[in-house]
């Protein structure tokens, strides 16, 4: 099936191949782009990285398709020039988010192109009451693993035949992790070209409101309060040697204990060449109560933890706690921190 | 426990060599061998791993040579299946499920498993207590038995398997092989499908599904939201796929007092109203529960388990594992077993009555006793025989 893209359709779907062709063909250069006509892409280019920073959201604006389509090339090449980590994530999600917007409302024909073309998924279409589009069983358990909401879980879908049923909405969802890792790729592969002046400028703009990224603010224990057992896994695992199960369970509980996120300790762990992260992903969302039984599960007992041999105590500072997370509000303790300071 | 000595381990690795010399032309290489990884057990109870072969013939000289006590493949395909774990390159695994006649229960249980103190010796039939009521001991070990009872059961989950396996999943029946474990319980192989390049949490999604995991009632369109009008339309019926279509055909074909109309939905309803939310879903979890099939959910989401090897002898039986071309009508005590008839003098410790090749044995307490070598076979394998 051949579908003729038109160049608003193309606006909206930036990321495609199709996309990409269209602009080579245009052969214009970086400089070419920084001409007097085509200020109003740089403008968009502008306007987009800074609604992804400041909100993470770019708006869903066609009202000139050509301007549109040539402010996207023009973003990935700004946002590679900050080349900061966070800035790169958070740009590649919020054009997923808006691609995701348009695809939510697009033809049934578009959207079966699309995911054939791209991500070489094939679709059949269902003249269905409840459900738009059926996909092949191993597609569908390839994407939904990484969701926790219950409704994405194989044994809640309609399954037949080897096919999951769903709704535009939720096929869409689907593939927007796929649109973003597009992106986020297509980024940081690229070379960065030289930059003419006027973009160096534009680039000077999007610095000012480039946000200072907030370090350890919620996380109420600094690490050098953490209790030893907790100081003797994050050691070992900085010199790269083997943590336990129940030690990276104990990591991990008391962790998110005190507030850090499931993303700060996938962090947390090396990145050895056997590093898996959907698995370790998987397994903190599992003791953070994000998946299976749901249970979070609470930080072990000094007396568990001696159990498994992970006690490293501390006679002074541990004397008759029961859970590493009593160390740090300990009474002794802050005498100790107060008179060190 | 009868720890097997040397004279017995002899007699074992003598029956299995004289199997294995007559039989060598029944094993059977599995699909693509050169990326399986192959491990066994030998006599001297090592376990050997990382091993692979080219082609059947090597597989099936390596049996002369080597006298395995168990052999086992990976359900993985690797690019190199002899190196170590992390280097063998992951390249896809068949799907396959386990199930346990441990896992499913049954009343025979209570009449044919022992557990056994392991400081006083104390053993007695039925549920492994916490602690020994004799010693007070808690170091209780549990021997269990199987009947053709308890085997039925185990069969009874893998025709509800294969039915979720080709209904929802689409697998074709010549790609679901169906063996005898050789043991306890059955193992279902899907070969050649689209699942094979499944990772672990995949399967575990699998998993759930075929063992009603995690099914909520906001599925099956019942919520506490909602009015009865508006449940109605959403409710499950019997001509539904997957789950809807299982729970829509369990009320269709509920029989109850008090009820005439045959509405599906109405009947849910009537139901759901009679016992209010938290118990109507109490019952439906119970109704998930029959639905579901019991296998062991370790197994399917291993994604570099190995399994026994089909048509090869089982360490602790002597039985093979085999393969059931006719499910219903296979007997796995009695068509998996292949060891000779020829009687051998025995010690038993103890054992309750069982069958093996249509004949009743036991039970048996601290004798000596001429049995068949099939059955001596099975009852050291067991632990609790010896040569006399």
């Amino acid at each position: 099936m051949e579908i003729e893209f038109g160049l608003e359709d193309l606006a909206k779907y930036p990321f495609l191949k199709e996309a990409g062709d269209y602009v080579k063909e245009l052969n214009l250069s970086v400089d070419n782009l920084c001409q007097e006509d085509y200020r109003p892409a740089v403008e968009r280019a502008k306007q987009r990285v800074i609604e992804a920073i400041q909100k993470n959201y770019i708006s869903s604006e066609t009202s000139e398709p050509i301007v549109e389509l040539l402010s996207f090339p023009l973003a990935l090449i700004l946002v590679r020039a900050i080349n900061v980590e966070y800035i790169i994530h958070r740009y590649s999600l919020a054009e997923s988010i808006r691609s995701e917007r348009f695809l939510k409302k697009e033809k049934k024909s578009i959207i079966s192109y699309i995911f054939k073309s791209t991500f070489n998924v094939e679709l059949i279409s269902l003249q269905h009451e409840l459900f738009d589009f059926k996909i092949n069983l191993s597609e569908y358990l390839k994407r939904a693993t990484y969701f926790h909401q219950p409704e994405w879980k194989l044994i809640n879908r309609i399954v037949e035949n080897g096919f999951v049923y769903l709704k535009t909405f939720e096929l869409v969802r689907l593939i927007r992790e796929e649109i973003r890792r597009m992106i986020y790729e297509r980024m940081k592969s690229a070379s960065l070209p030289s930059m003419p002046k006027y973009l160096k400028e534009t680039l000077d703009e999007i610095s000012k409101v480039l946000p200072t990224i907030p370090v350890d603010k919620i996380h109420r224990v600094a690490p050098e309060n953490f209790p030893p057992c907790i100081i003797h896994m994050l050691n070992l695992l900085k010199k790269g040697q083997n943590v336990s199960h129940y030690g990276r369970f104990l990591l991990t509980t008391y962790l998110l204990s005190i507030g850090k996120t499931v993303e700060d300790i996938i962090d947390t762990y090396p990145k050895s060449p056997d590093f898996n992260e959907r698995m370790t992903r998987y397994q903190v969302e599992h003791i953070a109560g994000m998946r299976g039984g749901r249970r979070r599960y609470k930080v072990p007992s000094c007396r568990t933890i001696a159990t498994h041999s992970l006690c490293f105590k501390d006679k002074n500072l541990c004397a008759k706690l029961r859970s590493p997370l009593q160390f740090s509000k300990k009474p002794s303790f802050h005498k100790k921190s107060n008179t060190n300071s | 426990m009868i720890i097997m000595n040397e004279r017995t381990l002899a007699f074992i690795k003598q029956a299995f060599k004289e199997y294995y010399f007559k039989n060598a032309e029944k094993i059977i290489a599995p699909i693509r061998i050169k990326e399986r990884e192959f491990g066994y057990i030998s006599f001297d109870k090592i376990m050997i791993r990382h091993l692979s072969f080219q082609n059947e013939g090597d597989l099936r000289a390596f049996f002369i040579k080597e006298i395995p006590r168990s052999i086992y493949y990976s359900c993985a395909y690797y690019y190199e299946p002899t190196l170590t774990m992390d280097k063998k390159g992951w390249n896809g695994a068949d799907l396959i499920f386990d199930i346990d006649a441990d896992h499913i229960p049954t009343k025979c249980k209570k009449e044919h498993d022992y557990w056994i103190c392991k400081d006083c010796n104390l053993i007695d039939k039925g549920k492994r207590p916490d602690k020994c009521p004799k010693c007070e001991g808690m170091r209780i070990d549990k021997e269990n038995w199987v009947c053709h009872s308890c085997l039925e059961a185990t069969k009874d989950e893998v025709i509800k398997l294969i039915d979720f396996l080709l209904e929802d999943f689409s697998i074709s029946r010549e790609n679901c092989k169906i063996h005898f474990s050789g043991s306890r319980g059955y193992h279902v192989t899907v070969e050649q499908s689209d699942l094979e390049e499944l990772d672990q949490l995949a399967r575990n999604e699998i998993s759930d599904y075929i063992s009603g995991i995690g099914l909520s009632l906001e599925s099956l369109g019942i919520s506490k939201r909602v009015s009865y009008e508006k449940m109605h339309r959403i409710l499950p019926l019997a001509t539904e796929f997957g789950w809807r279509g299982r729970i829509g055909k369990f009320f269709s074909e509920m029989d109850f007092d008090n009820y005439g109309n045959n509405d599906i939905r109405d009947k849910i309803i009537f139901f759901h109203d009679k016992m209010k939310y938290k118990n109507f879903d109490n019952f439906i979890r119970e109704i998930v529960e029959k639905l579901s099939v019991k296998i062991d959910a370790m197994v399917t989401t291993d994604i570099h388990r190995i399994f026994r090897l089909p048509n090869t002898l089982h360490g602790s039986t002597g039985m093979i594992k085999k393969s059931c071309k006719d499910l219903l009508s296979f007997n796995p005590l009695i068509d998996a077993v292949v060891l000779s008839e020829e009687p051998l003098k025995i010690f038993v410790d103890h054992s309750p009555i069982f069958t093996l090749n249509g004949n009743l044995f036991g039970p048996y307490k601290s004798e000596i006793v001429n049995l068949p070598i099939m059955t001596a076979v099975y009852l050291i394998g067991k632990g609790v025989a010896e040569v006399y």
